[in-house]
């Protein structure tokens, strides 16, 4: 999608108010506001974060939580800076930071990123706070550790799971070149997903006033310059109907109907090349593909387990909308640019908004409870897009071996990565560890606990363990930069629920520079 | 590997004690090799710390979103000798992600700020600052970096410096070869690519991938409105220059921007438009790109290892005084990475290739084809548009004569009225046309033929 594109979408949001310079914290978030708009930008301002460790990775991630301006963050850990910290972390001080405690070294240094973000450091120690105070991580509304140990890590994603308000929690694991990370949460609604598919414009069942519209066009009468301001809608509008008209009410069906299709618009040309024909030739394709719910929707539909949230009443009401004829979703007002006279384009843009404004109602009148208004039209807007992710419990992958057997066979690298991974997890939290790293033959062992009897020969596996143990204990500053840019973007996901978080792990390996997702 | 050869003394004024520690993470990769590490590349241990750490001297360009982080990754890793460039002062705008600014920065040349802010935070890094434009400097200046990092945002300038890279290769001395690793971001977009000038594909050869700006055409502007950015366009382009004659638009200027949005406003009523407002203004006469930290973060990430890796191949080529090593390494074969983050991830790596009749880089004319009744105006404007092209007020000549100069003011009136002839009756169909521009330090070679 072009910025253009993007930039055209909001002109239904946009007010009509006397315009001057914004206040200087809009200018400040300018570059982000554009992507995620006003209610992006109040939903990071409420949200609350907590994050477990203060390693480079931990503090690179919560920077690009602070520069945009989320609300609040805590930086848990008792851990004092040691003087390979300073080395690899931007967030101490050098020699300085030697020896202090590290939550309240980096805290101090984070929050010099922006006076908005209020921030605290909490000393304590994780495995305390688990014990004895375990409601404390549910007052965050995102929770974000980095090589925590296995053991706090299950007690601390089990205990997230269960509670119901699920606070989603964001495991990072990273040895030298090779990472992972994982979303947790139940449930995850998203309406404005930023859909690059574009909804459509019902060329092929045009609503009636629209085929009025294009049946009543008198060409023969126009002058050329009129001719040549026809929009393309109306042209395929009409050419299509002519067409069903002598083809049994079917639109152009083979090859050879879509070829005729085009020349016929293409005869109706007065001049070579006249350019809203040449656009209504290059947008044939309207007319013969159906508008249908896209697959996403209906598998929506089908889960009988509608959440009976207003996300869940809205979905509900999209259902019975695109159950009735002529199963589609409630018209998009947005129209794109064209070939047009500014008033036919105007009156044009007045059919959609009108016929998309009633749908709305119908559609308003299906819902299973009233709901605001904006909140209506928000989710009416983006109904092509809207998605209902449905996630998993942490470490569930790794019980699964028949799903791992599975994903060894198509995503093989990310599998192996992410095993091997686990397996230094494993390796750590073993009683017989030596010091040091653990060797390749300990990683293949516990590989081989979660997926028995299964050949580790494929030279996946051999990279994947050469590079934890060539750096099992490593945090680099470029990794930990990229992690940080990864971590941070689907953290805003997360709290903004705008686009599309990863459902599942994402797996990073920056020796053959690559990432993949394992999904849930 | 021949490591006693690089063993030179510390960089004067520089020198701080690492102390005990300090390189722990970064050491567990640089000691041994992995698995799947070059093995004709990759220089293990002291040699290569020492390299990294004493002599090697880096240049970032940009100390913008992609220049902060890429400035902090470089002193994290141990680079102690860093120049950065840029000719920018620090807006409001800028502080949602360029991390090394502050508030009360704002006005300040961004690589003073940058430079003295990586020396504050990590000790014994010596990052020197030039706030100007890298067509100032020269050759000689170019040729004392090992390598160069660019997070540019300006095409022009990222052409100025890829055939600047490009012209200082000399096959005789593989120390004039020096890596450019480039990138860019927008919003939850960005790419990162290493380029190995004369040897892999050069930032030229990779125009036609370069998102199109958006135009609109005139008439549009002029008669059809129906987008608030073609009222927005019209106010820029056509009212300003009608009301404000000479007076240039300072898109930084408040009341510039104030001025374009309510003839914009005015316009949009007039037409029945909605959605002309002081944002979308300026976005659309600053052609804004959204921009956010953590993007700039993974594609700065990006850019630090393509680095490393680059460090590993100069190095044992320069300990062998072979091109070879260097040129056949690895770490240029998959040399373009990308990554999308607005549904899930999605990121791929690949190599682009050479062109043959790249300008800069790739020696053969470039072969175009033109209706005979062209004119050389029309001919300008293709070279302008053409995706591949995009060359801005080119100058046209053939070995026997010039076509159309742009400047200087003589020359252009000189060859004004050609600007009507047809071209070819200035050029036989299959002959060479050379065209220039002051903005590019490179000609492209054009054989014309007709249709
Ligand atoms: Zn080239």
């Amino acid at each position: 999608m072009s910025f253009n594109e993007s930039q055209s979408q909001d002109i239904e949001g946009a007010t009509t108010a006397i315009q001057s310079q914004p206040d200087s914290k809009t200018r400040r978030y300018d570059r982000q506001l554009r992507l995620w708009a006003a209610t992006g930008q109040s939903a990071l301002e409420s949200a609350r974060v907590l994050v477990i460790g203060a390693s480079a990775t931990a503090t690179s991630i919560l920077k690009n939580l602070v520069l945009p301006g989320i609300g609040h963050f805590t930086l848990l850990d008792h851990a004092t800076v040691s003087p390979a910290d300073a080395g690899n972390n931007f967030f101490l001080q050098g020699t300085t930071s030697i020896g202090r405690n590290r939550a309240e070294e980096a805290v101090r240094l984070l929050s010099e990123l922006n006076d908005n973000v209020d921030a605290c450091a909490d000393t304590r120690n994780i495995a305390d706070v688990l014990a004895s105070d375990p409601s404390y991580f549910l007052g965050f509304s995102l929770i974000i550790t980095h090589n925590l140990s296995p053991v706090l890590l299950t007690r601390l994603a089990d205990l997230l799971w269960e509670n119901p308000s699920s606070t989603p929690l964001i495991p990072v694991r990273s040895a030298g070149f090779l990472a992972d990370f994982f979303v947790q949460f139940h449930t995850h609604e998203i309406i404005e997903s930023h859909s690059e598919t574009s909804p459509s414009l019902r060329i092929d069942k045009p609503f009636p006033a629209l085929l009025q519209a294009a049946r009543a066009l008198d060409f023969d009468t126009m002058d050329s310059t009129d001719h040549g301001h026809i929009p393309y809608v109306y042209l395929l509008v009409r050419t299509l109907d002519d067409w069903k008209a002598t083809h049994n009410g079917l639109p152009p069906q083979t090859h050879a109907d879509k070829q005729n299709f085009k020349s016929i618009l293409a005869a109706q040309k007065r001049t070579p090349d006249q350019e809203n024909f040449e656009e209504a030739i290059a947008q044939a394709y309207r007319a013969w593909t159906p508008t249908v719910v896209r697959p996403h929707l209906v598998e929506l539909f089908n889960d009988v387990t509608l959440p009976s949230t207003p996300f869940g009443h809205l979905l509900a009401a999209l259902r019975s909308f695109s159950e009735r004829p002529p199963h589609v979703l409630p018209l998009s007002a947005t129209l794109p640019d064209m070939k047009s006279d500014t008033e036919s384009y105007v009156r044009l843009q007045n059919l959609y908004r009108a016929q998309a404004a009633e749908e709305r109602e119908q559609f308003r009148a299906l819902l299973p409870v009233p709901l605001e208004n904006e909140l209506v039209e928000l989710f009416v807007k983006n109904a092509h897009g809207v998605q209902l992710l449905r996630g998993a419990r942490y470490g569930a992958l790794d019980t699964a071996p028949a799903k791992l057997i599975m994903y060894l066979d198509n995503l093989t690298r990310e599998t192996a990565t992410h095993l091997a991974l686990s397996a230094l997890d494993a390796w750590r939290s073993s009683p017989s560890r030596q010091n040091g790293g653990p060797t390749d033959s300990e990683l293949r062992e516990h590989v081989l606990t979660l997926i028995p009897g299964t050949e580790l020969g494929k030279k996946e596996f051999s990279d994947a363990f050469g590079e934890i143990v060539r750096a099992p204990a490593a945090d680099l500053p470029n990794v930990a930069a990229f992690l940080g840019g990864m971590v941070a973007q689907e953290s805003i996901k997360m709290i903004t629920k705008q686009y599309i978080p990863i459902n599942g792990y994402c797996v990073v390996d920056l020796v053959d520079t690559w990432t993949g997702v394992l999904e849930s | 590997m021949v490591m006693s050869t690089i063993n030179a003394p510390a960089i004067n004024g520089s020198h701080y004690p690492d102390w005990e520690g300090r390189y722990y993470h970064i050491d567990q990769v640089l000691d041994r090799p992995g698995p799947r590490t070059d093995p004709d590349s990759f220089m293990a241990g002291e040699g290569v710390k020492n390299f990294l750490r004493n002599q090697c001297k880096v240049l970032v360009i940009g100390a913008g979103g992609l220049g902060c982080e890429i400035l902090a990754n470089l002193a994290l890793s141990g680079f102690k000798d860093i120049h950065v460039i840029d000719m920018d002062t620090i807006d409001i705008s800028n502080l949602n992600r360029q991390f090394l600014f502050r508030p009360k920065d704002v006005g300040q040349p961004k690589a003073i700020a940058a430079a003295e802010y990586i020396m504050k935070r990590v000790p014994g890094v010596k990052v020197t600052p030039y706030h100007g434009k890298i067509q100032d400097k020269d050759d000689d200046y170019y040729m004392q970096f090992n390598l160069v990092i660019c997070g540019l945002d300006s095409v022009e300038a990222r052409r100025w410096i890829n055939a600047t890279l490009v012209n200082l290769v000399d096959p005789e001395n593989p120390e004039s070869l020096k890596p450019l690793i480039d990138g860019g971001t927008e919003g939850f977009k960005g790419q990162a690519r290493v380029i190995l000038p004369t040897v892999t594909s050069c930032y030229e050869c990779s125009l036609d991938m370069l998102n199109k700006p958006t135009t609109f055409p005139i008439c549009t502007i002029a008669n059809t409105p129906r987008l608030p950015e073609h009222c927005i366009e019209w106010a820029s382009v056509l009212e300003w220059p009608r009301v404000k004659g000479e007076t240039k638009i300072d898109t930084d200027d408040p009341e510039h921007i104030k001025w374009l949005c309510d003839a914009a406003r005015a316009r949009a009523e007039e037409f029945k438009i909605e959605g002309v407002t002081w944002s979308l203004t300026q976005g659309v006469v600053k052609n804004i790109i959204p921009a956010i930290a953590s993007t700039n973060a993974i594609i700065a990430g990006m850019l630090y290892h393509l680095v490393n890796s680059c460090i590993h191949c100069s190095l044992a080529s320069c300990c062998n005084e072979a091109f070879k090593i260097a040129t056949s390494s690895a770490a240029y074969l998959n040399n373009y990475f990308m990554v999308i983050g607005t549904e899930s991830v999605y990121s791929y790596t690949f190599e682009h290739e050479k062109r043959a009749d790249c300008p800069v880089c790739g020696g053969e004319s470039l072969d175009i084809s033109i209706p005979g009744s062209w004119t050389v105006e029309r001919l300008i404007e293709m070279l302008v548009e053409k995706q591949d092209i995009q060359i801005k007020k080119p100058s046209l000549s053939t070995t026997k004569k010039h076509i159309y100069f742009q400047a200087p003011p003589q020359l252009e009136a000189a060859t004004r009225p050609n600007l009507e002839k047809k071209v070819s009756e200035l050029v036989p169909d299959g002959g060479d046309v050379t065209v220039t521009a002051t903005t590019l330090p490179f000609s492209l070679s054009l054989r014309i033929t007709y249709t």
